[in-house]
């Protein structure tokens, strides 16, 4: 990966760490949860307070969203953003969310502290050029399609614009397989590892689209030493109106995170957590 | 045209003749103050009935418009004989200024001036219970034209206001913030809001107020414009809040005070909290000094001190400090202050609300 400047991994082997609202990104595990859309304020805050009480350190949530389908809920947009912003006023989690759109990169900056670049938009360079001007941290998906050498170059994007605050996040690749949504796949994480200094998250509600699936990757994310986990919540997931097959409930959410944190002080304990060796 | 256009018009004039309603009430309760206690004028009243009987026009029948303005007339007859207190504050309905005045006293109708020498004139002279002025600003500091006026002004300071000032980005409803390219407003609330303009490539436009710029938006409904102001002048001209608290800096305070003729009691009786005063120092060696220090060994504490340009060579002092002029020990270092220096004037001595 030779045309990598910035997002290379550094000769000594020093990883970033991000501070966005108090939350250090790079060190320890940290899990983004919260619904898959903004649908209304009483949804989004009851997820928010329910997910920080479970021990989440950051809200997601989307305004905009990068449907399929043309005629599928494309989300609240600016309301969607202040809802999010009371949401975070009342809980303290900082705020998660995607941005589609190069005219909104900054007024998404407004309200949000991560603007999260999906991965329908990964190779978008317009969008990853202004992302990279806001000086805001980038969450950038990996693409359904694309190499990790593609992806690290889309990182370097952003960071050649001077926006040293980008970390990155697995979500799942188009394969062969149909029974899973995606294949997710997490060799990326000692692969980033290696290959970057920059954080390496995992979404295993993309990478899966399957409910029972979520604990057992989340689980074997942080055993492969990811850095975090971006997981979809809704305090009613039969209501929701996109991804309801795929977000947990607030119980098993707090199930899991109990999980997470007891194989995270093992994992500790062992002096193997984000351990990067390949 | 269609059916849209026209509501939309019919919309933006009933705006308007609302705000036309509420200026009308404000000079029909004004009249009180001349009118020595009797409220009802036929002579007046019959006056006005004719000018809008004029059958000049040809949808609105002098029958239709005599039956509103005689509703119009019993309405401020009767808003005279409520007995409103009033009181004055520089800009148009919807200034901070306003915000301040109905933190301080909810039920009070607020006056628009234009400017800051009319509020104190119209206290002076009676026409208003009450003047609301802005003193000092955590970002922008002394409010100069306002402490200018304050050290001749023959009035009593008999409350204060900390307001903080929280700056939101107001436009038409269904105005796509993404194509919004000028933002309109006062030079102290651009500045305050610099970084966000920045961000979001807004342009600065300076305007003779806040409100104004949102009165402004409201009426002449420009294309891709907006403008800076409290979130009570949004709801006033009918413009949504596209973000709230876009100021640069968390903390932005302003810090008013509310004039009268006369000093006003506790409704609880009791002590007041502060002090203001105004003075020349004695143009010699530790002049100033000198009268500090009767304040220090009186163990009272000073909350502000400012000196304003006053004649050539020579500076006006303000200084506001905690106690109320009945304290033994208050008055005591009040008269020797007024001894060490030149024109020393209590201002007041009142309450301080500190908004949150």
């Amino acid at each position: 990966m030779k045309d990598l400047k910035l997002a290379a991994a550094s000769p000594d082997g020093e990883r970033t760490i991000l501070e966005v609202g108090g939350v250090r990104i790079g060190e320890g595990l940290v899990v983004i949860a919260g619904p898959c859309s903004v649908e209304t304020e009483d949804q989004v805050i009851r997820t928010a307070v329910a997910v920080k009480e479970a021990g989440a350190q950051m809200l997601r949530g989307g305004a905009f969203k990068p449907r399929t389908s043309p005629y599928a809920f494309q989300g609240l947009g600016l309301k969607g953003l202040k809802i999010l912003e009371k949401a975070k006023r009342e809980t303290g989690l900082p705020i998660v969310t995607e941005v589609i759109d190069t005219r909104d990169v900054s007024w998404v900056g407004e309200y949000a502290d991560v603007l999260q670049i999906g991965a329908r938009n990964m190779q978008n360079f317009s969008l990853l050029r202004e992302a990279g001007k806001s000086g805001k941290p980038i969450l950038l998906k990996r693409g359904m399609y694309s190499t990790l050498e593609e992806w690290l170059n889309c990182a370097e994007y952003i960071l050649a614009e001077g926006n040293a605050s980008v970390f990155l996040c697995e979500r799942g690749i188009r394969s062969f397989e149909t029974y899973t949504r995606n294949t997710l796949d997490l060799s990326m994480v000692p692969a980033v590892h290696a290959e970057s200094h920059l954080p390496i998250f995992i979404d295993p509600s993309h990478g899966t689209g399957i409910l029972g699936m979520i604990e057992p990757m989340s689980l074997a994310a942080v055993a492969a030493g990811a850095d975090g986990l971006e997981i979809e919540v809704h305090y009613d997931p039969p209501s929701a109106l996109s991804d309801k097959n795929q977000q947990l409930t607030p119980a098993a959410f707090a199930a899991l995170m109990g999980k997470l944190r007891r194989l995270r002080a093992f994992m500790d304990e062992m002096g193997s957590a984000g351990a990067g060796t390949v | 045209m269609n059916l849209d256009d026209l509501r939309t018009d019919i919309d933006r004039i009933d705006e308007r003749l609302l705000s036309l309603l509420e200026e009308r009430m404000e000079k029909a309760l004004l009249t009180k103050v001349f009118k020595e206690g009797r409220v009802a004028d036929p002579k007046r009243e019959a006056d006005v009935l004719d000018r809008t009987r004029r059958p000049l026009r040809r949808l609105v029948s002098p029958d239709f418009a005599v039956g509103i303005w005689k509703n119009l007339m019993a309405e401020g007859r009767i808003i005279q004989e409520k007995g409103f207190h009033t009181i004055g504050f520089q800009g148009e309905h919807g200034a901070w200024s306003e915000v301040a005045a109905k933190a301080w006293n909810k039920d009070y109708a607020s006056i628009p001036c234009r400017e800051f020498v009319d509020v104190f004139d119209a206290v002076r002279d009676g026409n208003f219970d009450f003047g609301i002025v802005p003193v000092e600003n955590t970002l922008g500091g002394l409010v100069g034209p306002v402490n200018a006026i304050l050290v001749y002004a023959d009035l009593r300071i008999v409350a204060a206001v900390d307001l903080p000032v929280t700056h939101c980005l107001l436009s038409l409803p269904g105005t796509d913030y993404r194509e919004i390219r000028q933002v309109y407003s006062h030079s102290q609330a651009l500045t305050q809001c610099r970084g966000f303009l920045n961000r979001n490539r807004l342009n600065p436009v300076q305007y003779y107020d806040t409100a104004g710029a949102a009165k402004m938006i409201a009426e002449e409904r420009p294309r891709d414009t907006a403008a800076i102001g409290s979130r009570y002048a949004g709801e006033l001209y009918g413009l949504e809040v596209i973000k709230e608290g876009i100021q640069d800096a968390e903390v932005n305070r302003t810090r008013f005070f509310v004039l009268a003729r006369e000093d006003i009691e506790r409704s609880s009786g009791g002590l007041r909290q502060k002090c203001s005063a105004v003075f020349n120092a004695t143009d010699k060696a530790g002049g100033l000094f000198g009268v500090l220090e009767i304040f220090a060994k009186a163990e009272i504490n000073l909350t502000r001190i400012e000196s304003v340009p006053d004649k050539p060579g020579d500076y006006a002092i303000f200084i506001d400090f905690e106690g109320d002029e009945r304290e033994p020990g208050v008055a005591k270092a009040i008269d020797e202050a007024t001894k060490a220096t030149r024109g020393f004037r209590l201002l007041g001595c009142y309450d301080e609300a500190r908004v949150q």
